[in-house]
């Protein structure tokens, strides 16, 4: 069957089985590497994506689920030249050891800025509660939460002004 | 028929301040020949009805009564509300049968000697007051203003109902404009209920001076059956096989032939409205000896002229042809050696030689089309009742009869007539074919037909066509009946009966000639046996079927112990064609509600074509082949043998089926439906696939031994509506019971795998490693199900207070998907009723929520079970604040299967995750399979059990039901 599937602003036209999961779409046939593959039971977190703005784990959705949805990828994120405040964050925190959890932590915290644009520390630990990082970094990726938020609002500043 | 139909979706007009309205008939009433004998209303006691809505109207006329509110439902329940009393009809009078003698006949003398083989024959024919309810459910709506009334129905005999509408409401006939799909076809052959609903509409809008629409239904069946006949035609003669027909004996019992609205009829206003007398002047064309023919004068109030002569002829011409029957003769040289009348002779020759009279019907024996051929033949007086200048008819038609489904359709038409204008023989066979042989049933016309009503439409919001833009007013109101001559068409009722004796042996003396009754007829009468009366000394077509049909009567009957059955000879495979795309298609409804898919396809494999494992306590059995495939499925299978297998459990070869195949519920299916399901699947693609050999331990791999086990557990009797219950109810329990089979699954079964009843119904059961829930009061359910939960669940695929439908029910979900909503809402209220539901969550279901949500906190002691909780589930099974698509949206603390007593489904889902390919959007969580341990899982749902089912008892050996359920099959 054919699905219809719209990645970082493109549409795509896709022949491949409804169960077929986001993830190796995502990889396999659009070639986005930005999100990874973990643990594959969507326990880890390193799949995440946004779908229609809201973090969702791409290993553990079927193509079928998202079809006609709006996804974001890791590699959808900086407008051009311009990462995304939560992008910005992470680098200026130096909040990445192996990295390979990073995409799963930047989606979430997009994800939680998206809902809540000041989150408290409780609401922050509880967004990324869920992401797996094997090396240690929690502190500054902690760090790097707490500095999005002043990005971020900055941003939104901008371009409101 | 390409004309357009009132369907259930819309109103044909939607007049400023319409209201609907219901009848309420008495409980008894019937026609007696001369009159209407009925239950007197002595009270009425509306005061129930003002806590309903204080906009219900109540409307007495005599006897008559409806109840009008602003919607449908409303007034249906207004109806229900309402308290009568009745009188009861003088005892007396319902075993009178009353049959005034004739005043006046036509006798011709002529005084012969009678010969010794002289055989005196006799026979009734009949008339019915309506000839059925209608062709389909729909709309009939009243508007009055000053200077009209307009009214939107389907009627047949527009000229009756005007006349009936201007005695109801006292308006001149010229005032009353008759609106409907169907007048081009309007042939005044004979009544249907449109009449009476638009009398009933009348009645209820001229009382409440408002537009008011009734809707017409098979429940109008009531007036149709209390109606009966409208006349009864005796004829004898005398015959000799070697001398023409002598004594020829013609009467009418009843003066009318013709019965008015049954409103009209209660209100009263039918009486000492008198037409005065008339005299009917019959004429029979033919020329015997002896001749007596008698119908009567005198009050002949409503009663139409030409309705005596239709019913005259037809009697006439279907007895005529039983004489020659029996006296061995053709049925055209028996007419031609009676008619003096030399135009007469040569029209019925020309006739017979342009229909290529007396050559064989090609026809194939082993075809379930039965073909047939008759002859009828009509002299009608012209305008001055003179019959020398009177227009000459004679009719030859061809019928195929479909020996399973018994629709009859009029194949060819040749019609001569010697005078007069032109003979549309196109347009008079599709009107002969509406009129007398009906359509193709809907899938929703069950029973006796009957579809469901529409959903209560809004009153005030104009969603259907208003008046200015739905077809003008007819302005020649006599148009509407100048299709044909109405008497000129009294030859066809009789030509198509001749006809259908010809196909299959069965004489029909009463029209019409519908699917159901011919069915009826077919499978009444059995080879060697008078049908009816009828002298069987005839060609018996139908022979071949008939035996098969006759041995299924038998098998349903006492003799079901018995262990071996006979094979049903295989048959060639029906012709695609053999169906109609309509039937085929109520087939493929049919096919959903029982969901055959679901068991006869295997994960990944062709639909239908067998294969899936059931593990069951005697061992594993694996479904077969349904597609038409010759060889390895169901091509082969005549309808017989079809039905056979559905109703009995019985393979085509004679060997008995196991009941994991849920014959014991399909048993309740109706035929109607059961032929448009062979036809469905007898048109799919066919599949080669060899069936597997089931791997039973002994005893249960002797077949031999279910048929005690079915005449020990196996109730074949179709499923009846239970008149207490409602229209919703009846047509849920249908198929619940039925189609659905939901107690295959949902019901515990006996130590030799019969579903348990009673208190067990439906109490819930295991099943292939899953538990289907008690649908009953059991439900473990920790917020109470309503009938609203139950709909969205399976309508849907989810509830919010419930869950998810998976397992062996996403496929459930997923076929009734195709069904349309009203069925699927009557099954959600049949299982509602099982379970005393409320019919939406109560305001208590939303506290309990919250409560069980508020008592969710971590067990102690589980720590290792918490773990594994934290790593694995809650990522998206614990509401950390933040939304995610990927979260489920609802807590395990609602989950029926954590409430359950029976830790399967949780065991299930944990190993095999939920995936919403069957149902888009009820979410989809991973399998652990791969990733746990059997102590893992049960480690995980003794830690899920204690925290979100903390009132219950802990699940005990987990880790050993783990096991059983990992085991493959």
């Amino acid at each position: 069957m054919t699905l219809t599937l719209k990645v970082n602003g493109q549409e795509h036209s896709l022949h491949v089985p409804r169960e077929t999961s986001l993830l190796a779409v995502l990889r396999n046939d659009l070639a986005l590497n930005g999100p990874k593959y973990g643990c594959g039971l969507g326990e880890c977190g390193a799949c995440s994506v946004l779908v229609d703005g809201i973090a969702a784990r791409a290993c553990v959705l079927s193509v079928a689920a998202v079809n006609g949805r709006e996804v974001t990828t890791l590699d959808g994120l900086a407008q051009g030249d311009r990462l995304d405040p939560v992008q910005q964050a992470f680098i200026d925190a130096q909040a990445a050891q192996c990295g390979y959890c990073l995409n799963g932590m930047i989606l979430s915290v997009r994800s939680l800025l998206n809902h809540t644009p000041v989150p408290s520390e409780a609401q922050i630990i509880a967004a990324l509660d869920h992401n797996l990082c094997r090396c240690g970094t929690h502190l500054e990726i902690l760090d790097a939460a707490r500095r999005a938020i002043d990005l971020d609002a900055a941003q939104r500043g901008d371009l409101d002004g | 028929m390409g004309e357009p139909v009132l369907g259930a979706e819309a109103l044909p007009v939607h007049p400023t301040g319409l209201v609907f309205g219901v009848v309420v008939r008495p409980p008894h009433y019937r026609w007696d020949g001369l009159s209407l004998v009925n239950d007197r209303l002595i009270a009425v006691d509306d005061k129930a009805l003002a806590a309903l809505d204080d906009t219900l109207q109540v409307v007495i006329e005599g006897d008559f009564v409806g109840v009008v509110a602003k919607s449908l439902t409303l007034a249906r329940q207004g109806a229900e509300r309402l308290a009568l009393r009745w009188e009861p009809a003088l005892a007396s009078d319902s075993t009178r049968t009353v049959e005034p003698a004739p005043q006046q006949s036509v006798v011709r003398q002529h005084v012969s000697q009678e010969p010794v083989s002289r055989k005196h024959v006799s026979q009734e024919y009949g008339w019915p007051s309506r000839l059925r309810w209608g062709e389909a459910p729909g709309w009939v709506v009243v508007e009055q203003s000053d200077a009209t009334l307009r009214v939107w129905t389907h009627t047949a005999t527009p000229e009756a109902l005007r006349l009936d509408l201007s005695r109801a409401t006292g308006r001149a006939p010229g005032e009353i404009l008759i609106e409907g799909p169907e007048h081009h076809l309007a042939t005044g052959l004979g009544r249907h209920c449109g009449d009476d609903a638009a009398v009933d509409a009348a009645l209820m809008a001229k009382a409440v001076g408002r537009p008011v629409a009734v809707w017409l239904d098979a429940g109008y069946m009531g007036d149709v059956q209390a109606l009966g006949q409208a006349q009864r035609m005796t004829l004898a003669a005398s015959v000799d096989p070697h001398a023409p027909i002598t004594g020829y004996r013609y009467r009418q019992a009843f003066p009318r032939g013709d019965v008015a609205a049954v409103g009209l009829l209660l209100s009263g206003r039918a009486a000492g409205d008198e037409g005065g007398a008339c005299a009917v002047a019959l004429h029979s064309p033919y020329t015997f000896d002896e001749t007596r023919l008698s119908a009567h004068t005198g009050v002949r109030d409503g009663a139409r002229e030409e309705l005596a002569e239709i019913q005259e002829t037809f009697a006439r011409e279907a007895f005529l042809d039983e004489l020659a029957r029996a006296r061995g003769d053709d049925a055209l040289t028996l007419r031609v050696s009676h008619l003096e009348d030399d135009r007469g002779r040569e029209l019925l020759e020309n006739v017979a030689r342009r229909a290529e009279w007396g050559t064989a019907l090609k026809g194939d024996s082993a075809s379930e089309l039965a073909r047939g051929r008759g002859l009828a033949y009509a002299q009608l007086p012209d305008r001055h009742d003179r019959m020398e200048s009177g227009v000459r008819s004679a009719w030859i038609a061809e019928v195929d009869v479909n020996r399973i489904t018994g629709e009859v359709r009029l194949t060819r038409l040749v019609v001569g007539q010697d005078s007069g204008a032109e003979v549309d023989t196109a347009r008079l066979q599709s009107s002969l074919q509406t009129r007398l042989l009906g359509r193709a049933p809907a899938f929703d016309e069950w029973g006796d037909g009957g579809g469901p009503p529409p959903a209560a439409l809004p009153a005030t919001t104009g969603t259907a066509l208003n008046s200015e833009t739905s077809a003008p007013p007819s302005k020649d109101s006599a148009r509407v009946s100048s299709g044909f001559d109405e008497a000129a068409l009294a030859p066809g009722v009789a030509v198509i009966a001749n006809a259908l004796f010809d196909a299959t042996g069965v004489r029909f003396r009463e029209p019409p000639f519908t699917a159901t009754r011919v069915r009826r007829a077919l499978a009444q009468a059995v080879p060697g046996q008078k049908a009816g009366g009828t002298p069987t000394s005839v060609t018996f077509k139908g022979r071949r079927w008939l035996a098969a049909a006759a041995l299924t009567t038998v098998a349903g009957s006492a003799v079901m112990a018995w262990p071996w059955k006979g094979a049903i000879a295989p048959i060639a495979r029906p012709a695609a064609t053999l169906y109609s795309a309509e039937t085929i298609e109520r087939g493929r409804l049919v096919a959903a509600a029982g969901d055959c898919a679901a068991c006869h396809t295997v994960a990944g494999g062709a639909t239908n074509a067998g294969g899936h494992a059931f593990d069951t306590p005697f061992g594993t059995l694996y479904s077969t082949n349904i597609t038409p495939d010759e060889a390895t499925g169901i091509g082969r299978w005549s309808y017989a043998a079809f039905e056979r297998a559905m109703r009995q459990g019985i393979g085509r070869d004679g060997r008995h089926l196991y009941p994991a195949f849920p014959y014991t519920a399909f048993a309740k299916t109706s035929d109607a439906d059961l032929q448009a399901l062979y036809a469905y699947l007898m048109a799919q693609p066919s599949v080669s696939a060899p069936p597997r050999d089931n791997a039973l331990s002994f005893p249960f791999n002797q077949r031999a031994l279910m048929a005690p086990w079915n005449a020990l557990f196996h109730d074949p009797t179709p499923f009846s509506p239970d008149p207490a219950q409602s229209e919703l109810y009846n047509r849920g329990a249908y198929l619940a019971e039925g189609l659905g089979h939901c107690s295959a699954c949902h019901s515990p079964r006996n130590a030799l795998g019969a579903e348990q009843g009673g208190e067990r119904y439906l109490a819930g059961a295991l099943v292939d490693g899953w538990e289907a829930p008690a649908l009953n009061t059991l439900s473990r359910a920790p917020v109470p199900w309503s009938e609203g939960a139950l709909f969205d669940y399976l309508r849907t695929g989810r509830a919010d207070l419930h869950g998810v439908a998976s397992g062996p029910m996403a496929p459930v979900v997923a076929g009734l998907a195709e069904l349309p909503e009203y069925d699927v809402r009557a099954i959600a209220h049949y299982v509602a009723r099982q379970m005393d539901a409320p019919v939406v969550d109560a305001p208590a279901s939303a506290a309990a929520s919250e409560r069980l949500l508020a008592a969710e906190t971590g067990p102690v002691g589980q720590e290792a079970g918490e773990r594994l909780f934290e790593g694995a589930c809650a990522a998206c099974h614990v509401d950390n604040g933040v939304p995610g698509f990927t979260k489920a949206s609802m807590s395990l603390a609602l989950n029926t299967n954590l409430h359950s007593d029976h830790p399967d489904n949780v065991i299930q889902s944990i190993l095999g995750g939920v995936h919403d390919s069957a149902v888009p959007g009820t979410g989809s969580m991973p399998g652990f399979a791969d990733s746990f341990s059997n102590t893992q899982v049960a480690t995980l749902a003794a830690y899920l059990r204690a925290r979100f089912a903390p009132e219950a008892d802990p699940w005990q050996q987990l880790e050993q039901r783990v096991a059983e359920i990992r085991r493959p099959h």
